[in-house]
């Protein structure tokens, strides 16, 4: 061994909320694995919940890879709106659950991991919502109306309890809902029902407390198996798919000139590509790629704006995204706003280095590919 | 199967012409007329409603199967009669959604329940064999699930469904409508709604109570969503946190 102290420039660190890499003394790790800390935003907003709890309000809603959608939030917040200072928010999550919901405004969680996950499944939903309504006799049952998965849950529940129920619930209150009825041109209004399916977009889920987030343990019982056999799912290629529909959106602005490298991201996550206006009226694009006001409104996942800064008027076609990663070579552009994570860089030189990263890597069916071109 | 004959029903409803606002067959409805003729089979067109409806005679157009009215103008619930009239059926096909009146999306539902039959929602494609029916599902985000399920069954069809229902004016003048006796007893429908003008309808917001230097400070500071910026590292380190995200997210899973 030489004399010098010699350090390792690729020792593990992290990156910190504000950006800032730290090394992380004695951690053991493979060298430039970057583990992101969730960002530690302690939360100041109070619990709702005070006092004893005297009735509950149930939430239903299905998790997708650990966590809930939009329209899932949204429930939530509607029930804990809705619920007086003694109510908890229960919350019924069908599959696993990897965060945490009382930001959220969730109460009582129980998640239920036999369920879900992408499984069709009725009876067996059906039955668990049935005990869990049974021992838990929440006053209301509030769940996103999305067709397949609580929607159609939520209209056999309460087919199956003879319970009222209002469907595509566009207006709450916390003595009625309201719906569109005759293709929208009258608004039909009741008291509160058992069962509430909301629309998407009819609830702000932006709370000013938070819930007790506390989990509680459920062990479903198993049930026969039905009339019913799921065989499996059959995805669309991403690249074929409207991008109305993609879960993975790989979108490019003004900042992209190379076309063939942003086909070559999205082509890495099977994403569908998207535009910015500009990069579709230079021509870099089809005016069918192109999202916001005037193009598309997408919902997908992950939303990957490469390039592009965040106009409101791009903003409004994602409103919908769960994940928006930004690669944008000026940090205060207003899509690192709306960002989930904005890398701040050139985006050829990200772009290439995702391509030549993800390319390194082991794939899972890469041995048999490389069998195949050996024999 | 020789003798065993596929029989089909098909429930239509009275659609909307969602900018005259005039009556027209409803559109999820005619998919589900479609894809009743491609699986093949003896076919019922059946509405509940009234017999008088100048409309309903279009539906005769879209099909050679005849068509059954139950006289039900206004009020009753239509799910007793409808269920003692589907009595039988293999397979009871509707739209998911209709386009005007009620537009719950319930009815497929409370018809499974009250038969006893399993009921398979947003159906894009369909084919049977065997005493059981094969279903192409439609998921969001560009996924189809196939599901088989043992008959008797209601299945609803998607709104996205690839068919095209085909208008014959010959078939519309000479098809046949018959309108059934009306049913002897109905229970009342659900009264508890009242319908007032279509309005923009009202977010539900939660209300915070602040103080004023609360609300001036929020008023001063926009609110940052705390999205994690990453400024610092070489291009490499950068893509690694990108894909680090996706993958602690359960977005990717390589
Ligand atoms: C009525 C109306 C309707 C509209 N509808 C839409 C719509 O539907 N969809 C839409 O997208 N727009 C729409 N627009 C236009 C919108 O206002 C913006 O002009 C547009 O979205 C900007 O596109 P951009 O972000 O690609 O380009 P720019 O605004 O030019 O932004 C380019 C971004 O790329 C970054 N950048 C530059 N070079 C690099 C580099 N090398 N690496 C990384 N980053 C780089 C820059 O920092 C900048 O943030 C509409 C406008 C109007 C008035």
């Amino acid at each position: 061994m030489s004399g010098t102290r010699r350090i390792n420039p690729r020792r593990p660190f992290r990156i910190t909320p504000e950006g800032i890499r730290r090394i992380v003394l004695g951690e053991e790790g493979d060298a430039g694995e970057i583990a992101l800390s969730p960002v530690a935003m302690a939360s100041s907003k109070p619990l709702r919940l005070v006092g004893e709890a005297t009735a509950n309000l149930l939430v239903v809603a299905h998790s997708d890879r650990g966590a809930l959608d939009a329209p899932a939030r949204e429930a939530i917040a509607a029930a804990a709106i809705l619920a007086d200072p003694a109510t908890p928010v229960l919350v019924l999550v069908l599959g696993d659950l990897a965060e945490d919901l009382g930001p959220f405004g969730a109460d009582r969680i129980l998640a239920v991991p036999e369920c879900g996950n992408g499984a069709f499944l009725p009876d067996l939903e059906v039955s668990v919502l049935s005990d869990v309504i049974d021992r838990f006799q929440p006053r209301h049952v509030l769940m996103p109306d999305s067709p397949t998965g609580t929607g159609d849950l939520g209209r056999r529940a309460a087919a199956a309890l003879d319970a009222e129920i209002a469907t595509h619930v566009v207006e709450l209150k916390t003595d009625s809902v309201a719906c569109n009825r005759q293709g929208g041109t009258v608004l039909a209004r009741r008291g509160l029902p058992r069962f509430i399916l909301l629309d998407p977009g009819a609830i702000d889920a932006a709370l000013p407390f938070r819930g007790a987030g506390k989990r509680l343990d459920y062990a479903a019982h198993a049930v026969a198996p039905g009339l019913y056999r799921d065989l499996g799912l059959k995805p669309v290629a991403g690249a074929a798919l409207p991008l109305e529909e993609a879960d993975f959106i790989v979108a490019a602005g003004n900042g992209v000139r190379d076309v063939p490298t942003v086909e070559a991201v999205a082509d890495l996550f099977g994403a569908a590509i998207g535009a910015s206006r500009v990069a579709v009226d230079d021509g870099r694009f089809p005016k069918d790629k192109q999202v916001g006001a005037t193009g598309k409104t997408v919902q997908a996942s992950v939303y990957m704006a490469i390039g592009i800064s965040g106009a409101v008027q791009h903003l409004q076609g994602i409103r919908a995204c769960r994940h928006v990663i930004a690669i944008n070579s000026d940090a205060s552009a207003p899509i690192a706003r709306r960002a989930d994570l904005t890398i701040v860089a050139d985006a050829q030189a990200v772009m290439q280095a995702l391509v030549s990263e993800t390319a390194r890597r082991n794939w899972p069916g890469d041995a048999a590919d490389e069998a195949r071109a050996d024999g | 199967m020789d003798s065993w004959q596929l029989r089909i029903a098909v429930l239509v409803s009275i659609g909307r012409n969602p900018v005259s606002g005039a009556a027209r067959p409803d559109r999820n409805d005619l998919l589900a007329l479609e894809l009743a003729r491609k699986a093949g089979g003896e076919l019922t067109i059946l509405h509940a409603g009234d017999p008088n409806e100048p409309a309903l005679a279009d539906y005769l157009a879209y099909s050679a199967a005849p068509l059954e009215i139950l006289p039900m103008p206004g009020g009753p619930d239509i799910v007793p009669p409808l269920a003692a009239r589907l009595q039988g059926f293999h397979l009871i096909l509707t739209g998911s959604r209709t386009e005007g009146g009620e537009a719950s999306g319930m009815l497929p539902y409370a018809l499974a329940k009250r038969l006893g039959l399993p009921i398979v929602a947003q159906a894009l494609d369909l084919a049977v064999a065997e005493g059981q029916a094969e279903i192409t599902q439609f998921l969001p985000k560009g996924q189809r699930r196939r599901i088989t399920v043992r008959l008797p069954a209601i299945i609803a069809v998607h709104p996205m469904a690839p068919l095209t229902p085909r208008y014959s004016h010959l078939r519309r003048v000479s098809g046949q409508s018959v309108t059934l006796p009306a049913p002897a007893s109905t229970e009342a429908a659900s009264t508890a709604w009242r319908t007032e003008p279509a309005r923009k309808p009202v977010v539900l917001q939660a209300t915070e109570k602040k103080s004023g230097h609360a609300r001036m400070a929020a008023a001063i500071t926009s609110e940052s969503k705390g999205g994690t910026l990453v400024t610092e590292g070489t291009p490499t380190e950068k893509a690694l946190a990108i894909l680090a995200y996706l993958r602690s997210h359960r977005l990717i899973e390589f």
